[in-house]
């Protein structure tokens, strides 16, 4: 038994040598920065988009001669979308390839997953995926929507001009499920409208069949989803269509890009989101002729899940310059002052950690590109994290 | 060979001077592990550190999955379940009711128990009497889904799809985590090694072998099995607990029947029934795919499933054995030493005799559907009887034989062993009532010795210690004789498997004998011997109704061998007894010789 | 309660659709198909490469059948042939053969999710209520998938030399049956039939490397307890398909995804040999 297991160690040490050691010789000269994201499991139709975001903004930067003279260097894992695989990503990217921040668009079950590890291994961590809210860590900040920005337009919009009182709320049973539909549920009924169900589905699940039979039945005048991206999205939309369901649908977790991926079936969805490529802002158009020019016919449809990130990129950038290191502490300090002025906008993530954002309220239209309906300026991210 | 028998043990209590163990061997083992795991976190950077850590609890789960798979034959898909089980108790009181060490301890005591409860229930539904290898994987696969989806459905309570996570726990150093995993690792395996080297880890092997003839030599099975998967059931929830307070992190996955699968390649593919090669595979996968799922995700899960089919298919006993191979041929001398253990006569017991009739049979019936097989069966076999049963191909001949040695097996009817009613028992229980059950075709361990196979049948007599094995194998006079006389004394250490056609069946009676019956059915006993071992049988059965006063029921076709030994005949026709009587009664009947000879006429259209 | 009978009788009409490969290959091979999921996957995959060819939807059922059974004859021939004394060895190596088939997947069409066309869209109106179209035509068209299973086995010489080796193989070898090749047929069918019901059940599904995963346990399930015939599957899926329906609408959905599990379990412990046999 000795033996073998001394061989077995020695094994995994002489792994560790070629893979571990051989990537921390590089860390003198680059800044590394730490890309967890759901290449496989849900997150995997817009992490293509959210990477070559990121590598976009590192290009540009280090064509610009880098931070502080020292090159980024992009470290992307995958997290599976999931808490086990998050673990694995963020153990290997804070302790293996030791990164100098971790900038990433997760689920909430992957982001939560990791935050304990960020705390222990006292790392920036730039979140920036919209999420369900109040996510709080002396590490972390956020630059992307919480329901406090985004489920008004959609609900202020149902029951203005498609005369909805009635709703019917439907999730995947995790974090950002229940939470965005929470606070839905809450809003709506602030608002005096009347909700008559929500239901959820494990994030594996994939026969809505019940569900959107109680849906039909409930006589709901629109209906809100609140899903995982990717697959249980595409589930649920595509039963939906086949159901024949034809009432007002806002959908809380589409972008762009997936819409596109779901052909007529996402015909007439509503979003509201933070960024969609209709903005006429020269900065946006600057970032998708950009996005064009380096990607080519590889090019992802840039979305509200991708600019974040390219904007978080350079929220870094501007941190560490302003702080004249990459020491985490200082950088933390550093990312409330600064501001860039990116596709969405300005952003400064300035209110308790998040970040106040102009949202736009769309419609799906058949061929997959979305209708600009109205916009509505720097909304307020609410009380997220009070304490820090 | 005999001489110690006089100071032998008390009645089925082999004395602790017999007992040999690899106690020292796996101390100093153990104890360099330790050593080893004590150093390797000053040698490895914190990364790996902190997968082996993972690794090295996912390796005492991978342990439990190969007592259960690879020594006892279960082939189990829900280890992950109890896994689970422990890291949602560690994350569920930490998160809701507090953190502390009196909550650790109740947080590992429920788990533990809410895992052990889970395996009684899992193991009572999946190990009855009489299911199918396959209803105990379904069930086994059932576990994980459910607890999946129980977790699913605990909504904020449990966290549902995201998981608990960041709940307060112990943030010791890295290298206390580490050492704590590995010495929990090294403990349950050397706990696991010393077992499954025990005469019990032996039964273990035989129930793999042969769950049928094991309950037949009146090892409870079931009751066995249940018990092991509530404490693989422990275990593991011992493992998650440690995980969860280690990653301070719980997810849906933890339970899920995906790891449950992974659990199984590892075990295959480091080899089964080694407890060395899966605890290696466990940790080398793990780790391995931790290291490569960032640059190599696809090629590498391609790879772990190419080479589990590759294993699967062409090395069913996974790389371990190859590599124990390689070792022996490469060091000489590694070989152990094959310990014989030294045959010895089991101190006589007291019986009463002549007080009550061996075996009444009365009204006994069986059908399948509307097909009577056994109707309206009454007979009384006496002390040193040789009876013999009789009659043509489908009379229900084995049939019968089946209802005396299953309680479950007749349709109605009852049957009373020394005056004590024969309930609706499952065999372990009748052998218990001193019946003992020879098999058609030879029935042994395949992969146990000689020496092992006659150990495994004394479980009843002489109960098998868990940690550690008998020098000596005492066996009954008549079992001892069989040994003897048919050489199976000189290849004690063969297995099973090798042994010739003769010597097969000469084993099996000789195990049927161990367990000391006062009844014994014998099926058949020389299909396929040879005219002298035949004889040889013909006067060891004569011998044991005569000196032992055994009562034994035979079924035979050889009618003259029938003739030679038999004090008394039964004639079964249709289901039914037609004639019952002396040799000569039944020879000279007209009635037996029209049966014999009205099959054999309409035989010819019916038989394949 | 029209709608609740309609989703019952989809639903079941889905699982029997899925579920057909696995009894096939059970019933004639004794032998259990992990890779069944895998072959959903890659009827989902070549009813994507349909669409990126610009084909009828239709055609991806047929070319689904095809590609699945061109590699069932195969996996038949490489990986299944050695294991026919092994039976649970068998459900391991066909779970890996899973794994590599999905891996591949993988490798060849990246890991996220891909747009299918789908065939039919919308809902029409059926008794006295509107209904999903295709899930209508699915009933259809697993009711036709039954019929002609079973004149396959009744009236063709491959269901007579399938059924002798059912009944008694080594009598049907006695016979001059070459079981050998009626397994190879049989494979290749029952992996046809699996990437069929894979094509079938895309415009429902989203299609991802992990589409046939959540099939598998169940139809495996179902499978046992029909008691391995025809018609004992189709009950078998009205009932447990019922269950998880009922229980999904009143109960809860999420128990819904493990009714099939537990009641299956339950109903094996009470009839071994399932529910519609001997």
């Amino acid at each position: 038994m000795t033996k073998t297991r001394t061989a077995n160690l020695a094994g995994a040490l002489a792994v560790a040598t070629v893979l571990g050691l051989g990537g921390g010789a590089m860390a003198a000269e680059t800044i590394k920065i730490g890309i967890p994201v759901g290449l496989s499991g849900a997150n995997s139709v817009v992490a293509p988009s959210v990477v070559q975001a990121a590598e976009l903004a590192a290009a540009e930067i280090n064509k610009a001669g880098g931070v502080l003279g020292r090159q980024i260097e992009l470290v992307v894992a995958d997290d599976g979308s999931g808490a086990q695989g998050a673990q694995k990503a963020f153990d290997s990217l804070v302790f293996q390839k030791k990164v100098d921040v971790l900038i990433s668009m997760e689920t909430s079950a992957a982001r939560n997953a990791g935050l304990p590890i960020v705390n222990r291994g006292r790392v920036p961590f730039i979140y920036t995926s919209f999420y369900e809210g109040r996510s709080c860590s002396p590490w972390l900040y956020v630059n992307a929507w919480v329901p406090e920005q985004q489920v008004a337009p959609i609900v202020d919009h149902f029951m203005s001009a498609e005369g909805a009182k009635t709703f019917f709320l439907v999730g995947s049973d995790y974090a950002f499920g229940r939470g965005m539909l929470e606070f839905t549920a809450d809003y709506i009924a602030q608002k005096g409208g009347k909700v008559l169900g929500d239901e959820y589905l494990p994030m594996d699940g994939t026969d809505w069949t019940a569900i959107i039979s109680k849906l039909k039945s409930s006589g709901a005048d629109a209906l809100i989803t609140s899903t995982a991206g990717g697959a249980p999205n595409v589930t649920l939309t595509k039963q939906l269509r086949a159901a024949g369901v034809d009432i007002p649908y806002g959908n809380l977790a589409v972008d762009e890009g997936t819409a596109r991926n779901m052909g007529a079936d996402a015909a007439g969805i509503y979003i509201s989101a933070s960024y969609i490529t209709d903005i006429p802002s020269q900065e946006n158009q600057a970032f998708l002729r950009n996005m064009k020019a380096h990607f080519g016919d590889d090019l992802k449809t840039p979305n509200d899940l991708s600019v974040p990130q390219y904007e978080g990129v350079y929220l870094y950038k501007l941190a560490v310059e302003k702080a004249g290191t990459t020491d985490s502490q200082a950088v933390i300090d550093a990312l409330d002052d600064v501001a860039f002025m990116g596709p969405r906008g300005k952003i400064q993530m300035n209110k308790q950690r998040h970040a106040p954002l102009t949202m736009y309220l769309a419609q799906v239209q058949a061929d997959g590109g979305i209708r600009l309906i109205s916009s509505f300026k720097d909304v307020d991210p609410g009380e997220q994290c009070p304490n820090l | 060979m005999v001489e110690q028998a006089q100071n032998g043990p008390a009645k089925g209590q082999p004395s602790a001077a017999r007992q040999r163990s690899d106690l020292g061997t796996v101390l100093k083992v153990s104890a360099a592990a330790l050593v080893v795991l004590g150093v390797a976190p000053f040698f490895l950077d914190i990364y790996t550190v902190n997968i082996l850590i993972r690794a090295l609890l996912l390796a005492a789960l991978a342990l439990t999955v190969d007592l259960l798979w690879g020594y006892t034959g279960i082939l189990t898909f829900g280890q992950s379940a109890f896994f689970g089980i422990g890291a949602y108790a560690c994350a569920l009181v930490f998160t809701h009711w507090g953190f502390g060490a009196g909550w650790a301890i109740l947080a590992l005591a429920l788990g533990v128990l809410a895992a052990m409860a889970v395996a009684g229930l899992a193991g009572w539904l999946a190990f009855y009497h009489g299911a199918s290898p396959l209803y105990g994987s379904i069930v086994t696969l059932a576990l994980p889904i459910v607890v999946t989806q129980v977790v699913f459905a605990g909504g904020r309570t449990t966290g549902s799809s995201s998981g608990l996570s960041g709940f307060p726990t112990y943030y010791w150093t890295i290298e206390t985590w580490f050492w704590i995993a590995g010495a929990f690792l090294v403990v349950v395996t050397a706990l696991a090694w010393l077992f499954v080297r025990s005469d019990m880890g032996r039964v273990l092997v035989a129930i793999r072998e042969n769950e049928t003839r094991c309950a037949y030599l009146g090892i409870p099975v079931s009751r066995i099995k249940i018990l092991l998967f509530v404490a693989a059931g422990a275990i593991g929830a011992v493992a998650g607990f440690g995980y969860a307070a280690f990653t301070n992190v719980v997810a849906p996955e933890l339970t899920g029947f995906l790891l449950g699968t992974e659990l199984l390649i590892w075990v295959a593919l480091g080899g089964r029934g080694t407890l060395i090669g899966p605890v290696i595979g466990a940790i080398f996968i793990d780790v391995t795919s931790s290291y490569l799922s960032g640059s190599l995700p696809f090629y590498w899960k391609l790879l772990v499933g190419i080479l589990f089919v590759v294993v699967i298919v062409a090395l069913p006993q996974g790389l371990m054995p190859e590599v124990t191979k390689l070792w022996r041929r490469l060091v000489p001398g590694a070989k152990r030493a094959a310990e014989t253990p030294a045959l010895e006569r089991a101190p006589v017991r007291e019986v009463r005799r002549g007080v009550e009739k061996p075996l009444a049979v009365s009204g006994v019936h069986r059908h399948f559907g509307s097909l009577q097989v056994l109707q309206g069966i009454d007979f009384v076999a006496n002390e040193g009887e040789l009876l013999s049963l009789v009659g043509p191909n489908g009379a229900g001949k084995t049939t019968l034989i089946r209802c005396l040695a299953d309680g479950y097996e007749r349709s109605g009817g009852d049957i009373t062993v020394f005056g004590r009613e024969l309930g609706r028992w499952p065999p372990d229980r009748c052998v218990a009532l001193g019946i003992g059950r020879k098999f058609q075709t030879a029935n042994v361990f395949a992969t146990l010795t000689v020496a092992e196979c006659l150990r495994v049948s004394r479980y009843r007599l002489e109960p098998p210690s868990l940690w550690t094995s008998d020098t000596a194998l005492e066996l009954p006079e008549a079992a001892l004789r069989i040994v003897e006389e048919t050489g199976l004394a000189q290849s004690l250490d063969t297995e099973a498997r090798h042994l010739a056609h003769g010597q097969k069946q000469a084993l099996e009676l000789a195990m049927v004998l161990a367990l000391e019956p006062r009844i014994v059915l014998l099926d058949e006993p020389t299909a396929g011997l040879t005219r002298i071992e035949r004889e040889r049988i013909g006067a060891i059965l004569t011998s044991l109704t005569e000196r032992e006063r055994l009562s034994i029921l035979l079924v035979e076709h050889d009618l003259d061998f029938v003739r030679e030994i038999s004090s008394r005949v039964i004639v079964l026709h249709q289901g039914q007894i037609v004639l019952d009587g002396s040799v000569e009664e039944v020879v000279g009947s007209a009635l037996v010789r029209e049966i014999y000879a009205g099959t054999a006429m309409d035989g010819k259209g019916n038989e394949p | 309660m029209g709608g609740l009978l309609l989703d019952i009788l989809t639903t079941a009409a889905i699982l029997f659709a899925v579920a057909s490969g696995l009894m096939i290959i059970l019933g004639v091979m004794k032998l259990i198909n992990f890779a069944h999921g895998a072959f959903l996957t890659i009827g989902g995959y070549a009813a994507f490469v349909t669409t990126q060819l610009g084909w009828n939807p239709w055609l991806a059922v047929p070319f689904a059948a095809l590609v699945g059974f061109v590699l069932g004859l195969i996996v038949e021939r490489t990986i299944v042939r050695p294991l026919y004394t092994r039976p649970l060895d068998a459900i391991l190596a066909t779970w890996g053969l899973g794994i590599i088939i999905g891996q591949v997947i993988t490798i060849v069409f990246g890991r996220e999710v891909q747009f299918v066309q789908s065939p039919i869209s919308g809902a029409i109106e059926f008794l006295g209520q509107s209904y999903s179209t295709y899930r209508l035509v699915l009933v259809a068209l697993a009711a036709l998938l039954a019929v002609a299973l079973t004149a396959l086995l009744y009236f063709t010489r491959f269901g007579l030399n399938a059924r002798a080796v059912i009944m008694n193989e080594d009598l049907a070898r006695g016979l001059g049956i070459d079981s050998t090749r009626v397994r190879l047929t049989t494979f290749g069918l029952g992996a046809a039939l699996a990437s069929m019901a894979g094509a079938l059940v895309t415009p429902l599904i989203s299609v991802d490397p992990n589409l046939g995963l959540p099939w598998l346990v169940n139809s495996f399930m179902l499978v046992l307890v029909s008691g391995i015939s025809i018609p004992g599957l189709m009950v078998a899926s009205l009932i447990l398909g019922g269950a998880q329906v009922v229980v999904s609408t009143y109960v809860s959905a999420i128990l819904g995804g493990l009714t099939i599990v537990v009641l299956a379990a339950v109903i094996l412990r009470l009839r071994p040999q399932g529910l519609f046999s001997g």
